[in-house]
């Protein structure tokens, strides 16, 4: 029962890293990316290709995975968002993204194979420690450090305060002279760079797999539309619940029904509860 | 009607019998199309999720007509039912949700779909799959059943017509364009989301009853996403608010990669680079283009008429008031 506690919470703490991610593009722009699980596929894969192919120490693969990764996010904003937002239509953005998305997961599907390859070990382990393991305890650390360090950047630094300035009013924002394109394409920049940190730190448990990101991408959102869309303890909460979900579903009734499950307690909480758990209510705009 | 008849005989003059089935596959996969693009075209509901739907029609034709020896025909129609069923549980609580939300339901959908297919393997073959039974004489030589394929999207595509011809169109289109401002005019919203979205899940699941024929096996490796994505890209690039600009769309996406060799190496990046580049450069999709060109093309109007006032019918207007 303890393995299967630390296997969800392990993965839970991925999607609750997907679901930050989600969160930091959501704050400067109302835009939810599809490419947001696939920002984390990168790192992983990238990642592997940093350390198993091309021989580099973990250290040094660290910070190449954090700007592949930016330059990814940043990629999104240029290519899909940017001459997106300036039109009024509404959904536009899911289209590119969504396109963006199929681009990058074809490309790195071409380039890498369509086989889930191994990740590399960061830390020197042996592989004895059981559920003391380097790949159950790296992605619940790294995404509570990530999580403290979103806070500690939104309520002390400048550049935080601007980013909740712009999700407040974008219009507002604006009209107070905060470059708002680029603040949007900073946040993007740190959204990827976060949600390949969290591919890179769990590395070990998802495998190095092009198709990861289509299934971070949604349970990510699920995390996120279950703790609520905007904040960040509930992208947190909503990741661990679904995590510990899916592992306590696997370990009864069988792996093979971990999407029917998480969906259908999806589904639930939005009847119960459409905001999510921490949600701030929705207005209708008229 | 020249186009029609071309079709019609299409399998005389067919160069091989693989022309023949990718003309089949296209018609398979308009039916579906069709019914889709009232979801996304007419009513802006962005579900990316369809080939769920296709999966539940094919796994429900291949299990009735196969296991339970069913007539195609009763098992075609009950393919068509199921569908429908599924697109209603499906519709209910996800048509409430907004946009992005209501794009991942369907998507999980699909996904859900594709697990249980595995995962209920006494009922589904499970990853070895179901061999499909084809159709009675005289639909069973693979010219036969393209005329079946034909007809049957022929008459889809005529129920399509005039749902969006009629005011149902019109309410639809109010609905992609302003939820709140057809709501306050009358429009009943969701339901009529509902309604069109279950129609889409009759004609998702006979197109996969009939998809599954034309394959005469299924695995879960037959439906995977990327399919879905397709229908929903064959929709964006023919552009939505149309009929013709989709069934070209289908036609040229279908058999492009098919026909050149470097692009079905790419196969869903060609996809995804087409469907960025048409939502960045021409949104309203490539069947927009193509009318404004006709546009162009036609004659243009005489710009301006000279008009010379009446003047004496003027004068004696003035003079004795309005008595013309």
């Amino acid at each position: 029962m303890f393995a299967v506690l630390v296997t969800g919470l392990a993965i839970g703490a991925l999607y609750a890293a997907t679901a930050l991610a989600y969160n930091v593009m959501y704050s400067t722009s109302k835009v939810l990316s599809v490419t947001t699980g696939h920002l984390a596929m990168l790192g992983g894969v990238f990642g592997a290709w940093f350390v198993t192919s091309l021989g580099w120490h973990p250290l040094f693969a660290l910070p190449a995975v954090l700007v592949a990764g930016a330059f990814a996010g940043w990629l999104t904003d240029v290519i899909a968002i940017r001459r997106v937002l300036k039109r009024s239509d509404e959904h536009l953005w899911l289209l590119s993204t969504l396109a963006l998305a199929t681009i990058l997961q074809q490309a790195v599907g071409l380039w890498w194979g369509t086989e889930p390859k191994p990740f590399p070990r960061l830390l020197p382990q042996d592989f004895s420690a059981g559920m003391a393991d380097q790949k159950y305890w790296l992605p619940i650390i790294t995404t509570l450090l990530m999580a403290a360090a979103l806070e500690l950047f939104y309520r002390r630094t400048l550049y935080g305060k601007l980013f909740i300035a712009m999700s407040e009013d974008t219009f507002a924002a604006r009209a107070r002279g905060i470059e708002t394109d680029r603040i949007r394409a900073a946040s993007f920049a740190i959204a990827g760079a976060l949600g390949a940190l969290a591919g890179f730190a769990a590395g070990q448990l998802t495998f190095a797999f092009f198709a990861l990101g289509l299934t971070l991408t949604l349970n990510g959102f699920i995390a996120l539309a279950v703790g609520g869309l905007g904040s960040n303890i509930g992208a947190l909460v909503g990741g661990a619940a679904l995590g510990l979900l899916n592992a306590f579903s696997a370990n009864l009734i069988g792996g093979e029904y971990q999407n029917t499950v998480s969906v259908g307690a999806l589904i639930l909480i939005l009847l119960l509860k459409p905001e999510g758990l921490f949600g701030a209510r929705n207005v209708r705009p008229v | 009607m020249a186009l029609l008849a071309l079709l019609a005989t299409l399998p005389w003059w067919a160069g091989d019998l693989y022309q023949l089935h990718l003309a089949a596959l296209i018609a398979a996969y308009w039916i579906l199309v069709a019914g889709l693009n009232l979801v996304v075209g007419f009513t802006g509901q962005l579900s990316i999720g369809h080939v769920g739907l296709l999966a539940v029609g094919a796994y429900a034709f291949a299990i009735l007509a196969g296991r339970y020896e069913w007539s195609p025909w009763i098992a075609l129609a009950a393919s068509g039912g199921i569908g429908g069923v599924c697109g209603l549980l499906l519709g209910l609580p996800s048509l409430r949700l907004p946009g992005f939300y209501f794009a991942m339901a369907t998507m999980a959908f699909a996904l859900i779909i594709a697990e249980l297919s595995l995962a209920l393997g006494n009922l589904t073959g499970g990853g070895v799959g179901l061999s499909v039974p084809s159709f009675p004489v005289p639909f069973d030589t693979p010219a036969g059943f393209y005329l079946l394929l034909l007809g049957i999207a022929i008459l889809i595509t005529w129920l399509t017509w005039n749902v969006a011809r009629f005011p149902w169109g019109q309410a639809l289109i109010a609905i992609r364009d302003n939820p709140v401002a057809a709501e306050s005019v009358g429009v009943p919203v969701f339901r009529l989301k509902l309604a069109v979205f279950v129609l889409s899940g009759i004609t998702a699941g006979l197109a996969g009853a009939l998809f599954a024929s034309l394959q005469s096996y299924i695995t879960p490796d037959t439906f995977v996403f990327e399919l879905g994505l397709f229908f929903f890209v064959c929709i964006i690039i023919g552009g939505r608010g149309s009929i013709l600009g989709p069934l070209l769309g289908t036609a040229i996406l279908t058999a492009l990669p098919e026909l050149v060799a470097p692009l079905a190496k790419l196969g869903n990046l060609f996809y995804g680079l087409l469907l960025l580049a048409v939502v960045l450069l021409v949104p309203e999709g490539i069947g927009r283009l193509f009318e404004i060109w006709f546009a162009r093309l036609r004659p243009k109007q005489p710009a301006s008429h000279i008009l010379q006032p009446d003047t004496a019918r003027l004068a004696a207007a003035i003079r004795n008031g309005h008595q013309p």
